[in-house]
């Protein structure tokens, strides 16, 4: 069951839009960072049970980041919310051990569609 | 700087708004590129600047000024979202980019290079600016329409770029990126810049844009 929720991103514009999308309802605690570094280091310290993760950040991008969490964590969830869909960006993110993709902008359906994906992997891991 | 922040008062939410706004842009105008050629573009974190357009080519003089010389692709557009793009490499960025369409290193002298290099930059400045600029315009709400771009290849950059290019005191919203194309180690400037006619609408197109994800 998913019970915190880390948003890795530079813009705050875009987080505000992430934390829009996320229901409300279900009693999720969010954190956000601005780039790859404080989100790896945020995920040391809360260990979240879900990522969203940014790619092009400034001081570490989100493949490098990415790489760090799931060298810390590989069972960690990550899905990649990012503008740059080339399927070469879409494959490399799967490789590092991404859980999924997800093409911003974010809508609130296809965040609780994934949302409820990550759920149900949870579950199944118990 | 600083006045003319005042003036025109933009403020810095409205600037993350027009940064992530480009974010989105510029990821699906290196995605529609990287569909045409195989290649993976390496994008950098948009930055954006205000500057009155006299102040404007001796800021991109400034940005570019490791390349004697440069290529360059620039398109207008209107709509409510109104300007100029202009697609700025360095001089050696032609045969490398050509090299992308036709998969050969070397051509021969008797090869009309310059014209394939300039139709490879018409190509590929049509992609980046035409997906980048609609992108920005549809996610405000805006339907633009696109000049013919105009191509300048290998020539000096101030013989390029010059105050005729902008109309004098008028507001430019500077949206610069630098890209790299992964293989070919090609980096490029895109320069977005819009009329201070624009800016109103943009102002609104972009709170609007923000209040549609407001809980």
């Amino acid at each position: 069951m998913i019970k915190k929720i880390l948003i890795v991103d530079d813009s705050p514009v875009s987080i505000k839009i992430m934390k829009s999308c996320i229901p409300k309802d279900k009693g999720y605690e969010l954190f956000d960072a601005a780039n790859g570094q404080i989100g790896v280091d945020l995920f040391k310290q809360i260990k979240p049970d879900m990522v969203f993760m940014d790619l092009t950040m400034p001081v570490m991008n989100g493949f490098e980041a990415l790489q760090e969490i799931m060298s810390l964590d590989q069972r960690a969830i990550v899905v990649i919310a990012t503008a740059d869909v080339q399927i070469k960006a879409i494959a490399r993110a799967h490789d590092l051990g991404a859980f999924s993709v997800l093409k911003k902008p974010p809508n609130k359906d296809n965040i609780a569609a994934v949302i409820a994906e990550v759920e149900e992997t949870l579950a199944r891991r118990g | 700087m600083d006045d003319l922040m005042h003036d025109v008062s933009i403020t810095a939410e409205e600037t993350d708004i027009l940064q992530e706004i480009m974010n989105i842009a510029f990821g699906r105008a290196a995605s529609d590129l990287a569909e045409f050629i195989d290649i993976f573009v390496i994008l950098s974190v948009p930055y954006i600047k205000l500057l009155r357009s006299v102040d404007l080519p001796p800021y991109i003089h400034e940005e570019i000024k490791d390349f004697n010389k440069v290529s360059l692709v620039e398109q207008n557009f209107w709509g409510k979202f109104k300007g100029s793009a202009f697609l700025v490499f360095p001089a050696d960025s032609g045969k490398k980019i050509l090299s992308l369409f036709d998969g050969s290193e070397e051509h021969f002298e008797s090869d009309p290079v310059y014209e394939l290099e300039k139709e490879t930059f018409r190509e590929v400045g049509n992609i980046l600016i035409g997906a980048c600029v609609g992108k920005i315009a549809e996610l405000l709400g805006d339907v633009i329409t696109y000049s013919p771009p105009r191509v300048v290849v290998e020539r000096s950059q101030t013989s390029v770029i010059s105050e005729s290019l902008f109309d004098k005191d008028s507001l430019a919203i500077v949206l610069r990126t630098v890209f790299d194309f992964n293989e070919k180690n090609i980096s490029g400037y895109l320069f977005i810049v819009t009329s201070e006619e624009s800016f109103s609408w943009l102002k609104k197109a972009l709170n609007n844009f923000l209040e549609q994800y407001e809980c």
